[in-house]
């Protein structure tokens, strides 16, 4: 089994956003982080691979701060990392990204099951998984909650998707791309031994040549999506109100009918 | 020279930090309150690779370097300021590597691994009912050879990890007179691993702490205790030597320990003092609350580099050959001297900030404050005891005290 987890670096999760006048973002000091939904995806490979035997691969496009996500994916116990990048895709949208992604995986040739986070914490596109497994043209396992089975000799799997109406178990053959969602597993920490391994490990950078993309499928001029305005939204606005009552049922009771007449509920 | 960290260095802190902040920190009242680290804890401490991680792989290990292993001190002082969890950590990373570097390799193979998974405890036992500071003088447990038995009277207290030991298994390293030759010197006591769990004639006692109350501390007396020879650790009356050794790792690890409690406590009031207001405005605007933070801090960032330092040393002498045991032993005596006095300080500061609050249980200072002062009061060797070392390093042992006690 060859696993592909695809990971990205974000500011920590506790980082505080801010957009000065030109529309840049800043998240200020923030350390990097992997993306915390990512884990997951490391999480389910790590597992599938001690049970089913193979490599966990993660792979990551971004600059050097790239790095990052890595290092914790490796640190975790994947085995090997790869970083593709090339100035030309900075400004990538999910479009220009997955794109490059699928460029990657396919010049690793022998992978089974490309794994993805449900979103990342920064953008929150919740698109790259989907538009990657578009790309590859290969079965889409979005918002897994939890992997089934996988069978590596009849190359399929079967997971259960979580949707808002409910629970969804759906069978694909492999290879397949597959999108954890918090809940699948419990992610583990970093160990000393992984993290003695992350630092030490050479991190292979891919080109735009190595992978053979086309320079004006990336960055901007790949990217289906403009920024005409970035701007910090308004503040919010509300009032509050707290609930006087003898007891707690009473203020429950005043409580349920508010939600009511403001047709919340 | 150079103060930054290496990449390794780095990804652990923040990894233990991670680690320490999410599983350990939230529950630091509820272990102080239930008296025992919970089990997941030290599982998820052995997975991390927390546990003697100062021992080497082939015995679960991970052959970490005294830098890292002083890292990891920092960071869990700094989860758990009532200094349970780190004692737990660092009695089993000083006394753990004794133990590695001169154990039986039977004896090894089969605690090491145990330790490193959480499923034992290693801890030290030379302290007696005669005192702690003149650890040979009062040394009254004797170890006598009975074939292929060595045979054990006598009594030890005030040591950490006694209940731990007897409920998950493991060795306490124990310190005992092998020459009864008076004029021996300090060449007459052997080290010994003492598993208090199932060992006929250990009669175990507990003492009800102040603080650090997750960990226990206890004692037992030893009645005909018989152990295989294989018990032994390191040379025949050479224990002294290797419990020196022992103490500074021990002491560096403290020093680290003290730190991270004390950057704790420091934040903690540094939030206070922002947020709380008197006679119109911030406290933290007054001079009277913010040149206290100023010493204090200053002082701190000056105990943290001479911890660092011993634990450079420590490196330098183990990696490399570069230093010696006098070296480390000067570094850490300091080290342990300052950090929980200083701790202890700032506990008190930052308790003042705190008001009425800080006499609650609903403000953590107070198990800091009952925690810390285990250290300043002189577990692992007393500030007196500190004193003596540095002299001693300075002066020359000529001007010991314990030569003229002797002489007399
Ligand atoms: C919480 C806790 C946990 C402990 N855990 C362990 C453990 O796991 N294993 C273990 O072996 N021990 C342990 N100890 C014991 C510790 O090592 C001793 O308390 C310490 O060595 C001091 O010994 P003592 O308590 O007998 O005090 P004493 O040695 O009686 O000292 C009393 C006072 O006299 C002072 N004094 C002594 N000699 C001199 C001198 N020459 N000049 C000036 N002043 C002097 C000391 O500094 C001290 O202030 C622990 C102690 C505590 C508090």
């Amino acid at each position: 089994m060859h696993i592909v987890v695809c990971t990205k670096y974000t500011p920590d999760s506790e980082a505080k956003m801010s957009v000065d006048e030109e529309g840049n973002i800043s998240w200020g000091d923030s350390p990097l982080i992997i993306n915390p939904w990512d884990e997951y995806s490391v999480e389910e490979a790590l597992l599938l691979r001690d049970q089913h035997g193979g490599t966990v691969t993660v792979l990551s496009v971004g600059p050097e701060a790239a790095l990052e996500a890595l290092k914790h994916a490796v640190a975790m116990g994947a085995d090997e990392a790869v970083r593709v990048w090339d100035e030309a895709c900075a400004g990538s949208d999910t479009l220009a990204t997955s794109y490059v992604l699928a460029k990657a995986v396919e010049k690793m040739g022998d992978v089974d099951l490309v794994l993805c986070g449900k979103s990342t914490i920064d953008a929150q596109t919740w698109q790259t998984g989907v538009a990657l497994a578009t790309r590859l043209g290969w079965p889409s396992l979005m918002y897994t909650i939890n992997l089934v089975e996988l069978r590596s000799e009849e190359r399929s799997i079967t997971v259960e998707r979580l949707l808002e109406e409910g629970r969804q178990v759906v069978e694909a053959p492999l290879p397949a791309v597959l999108g954890t969602t918090k809940g699948i597993n419990e992610p583990r920490y970093t160990s000393f031994i992984g993290i003695r391994k992350a630092a030490q490990m050479e991190y292979p950078l891919w080109t735009l040549e190595d992978i053979g993309a086309e320079r004006e499928k990336v960055g901007p001029q790949g990217s289906g999506v403009r920024w005409p305005e970035v701007f910090e939204p308004p503040a919010r606005e509300g009032e509050a109100e707290i609930i006087e009552a003898e007891t707690i049922e009473e203020k429950a009771r005043i409580l349920t009918e508010m939600l009511l007449a403001e047709k919340v509920i | 020279m150079d103060f930054g960290w290496t990449e390794e260095q780095r990804l652990w802190r923040r990894a233990v930090r991670d680690f320490a902040q999410n599983e350990i920190a939230p529950r630091v009242r509820e272990i102080d309150e239930e008296e025992f680290i919970p089990r997941e804890i030290v599982a998820g401490m052995a997975d991390v690779g927390l546990l003697a991680p100062t021992v080497g792989e082939e015995y679960g290990g991970a052959g970490a370097d005294w830098m890292m292993a002083t890292i990891a001190a920092e960071e869990l002082g700094r989860a758990d300021i009532s200094l349970a969890v780190p004692v737990l950590y660092l009695v089993e990373a000083a006394w753990g590597f004794i133990f590695y570097r001169y154990g039986s390799s039977g004896l090894k193979q089969e605690y090491l691994p145990r330790v490193t998974r959480g499923e034992a405890f290693l801890g030290i036992a030379t302290t007696e009912p005669g005192g702690g500071s003149d650890i040979l003088g009062a040394c009254r447990t004797r170890g006598q050879r009975d074939g292929d038995r060595w045979v054990f009277n006598g009594e030890k207290v005030y040591i950490s990890g006694v209940r731990e030991s007897l409920d998950w298994g493991g060795i306490h390293l124990m310190l005992a007179r092998t020459d009864p030759d008076e004029d021996a010197g300090h060449r007459a006591f052997t080290f010994f691993a003492l598993p208090l769990k199932g060992t006929g004639g250990v009669i175990p006692t507990y003492f009800d702490d102040m603080g650090r109350m997750g960990i226990s501390t206890g004692g037992f007396a030893l009645d005909e205790v018989r152990l295989p020879l294989e018990h032994q650790v390191g040379e025949l009356n050479k224990g002294f030597y290797h419990a020196m050794e022992g103490f500074s790792a021990a002491r560096t690890l403290i020093g680290a320990t003290c730190v991270g409690a004390s950057e704790a406590a420091l934040a903690m009031g540094m939030d206070q003092i922002k947020l709380r207001e008197a006679f119109g405005r911030p406290i933290a605007s007054f001079e009277g609350v913010q040149f206290p933070l100023a010493n204090l801090y200053t002082d701190l960032e000056g105990v943290r580099l001479s911890t660092y330092k011993a634990a450079w040393l420590m490196d330098q002498m183990y990696r490399h050959g570069a230093a010696t045991h006098h070296d480390i032993a000067l570094a850490a005596a300091m080290a342990k001297l300052k950090a929980p006095r200083l701790g202890f300080s700032i506990m008190n500061e930052v308790a003042d900030w705190h008001g009425a609050m800080a006499y609650t249980k609903e403000c953590p200072i107070e198990m800091g404050i009952r925690g810390i002062r285990s250290y300043s009061i002189g577990a692992e060797g007393t500030p007196n005891v500190m004193r003596m070392i540095i002299a001693r390093e300075l002066l020359g042992k000529d001007f010991l005290p314990t030569l003229y006690t002797n002489k007399s």
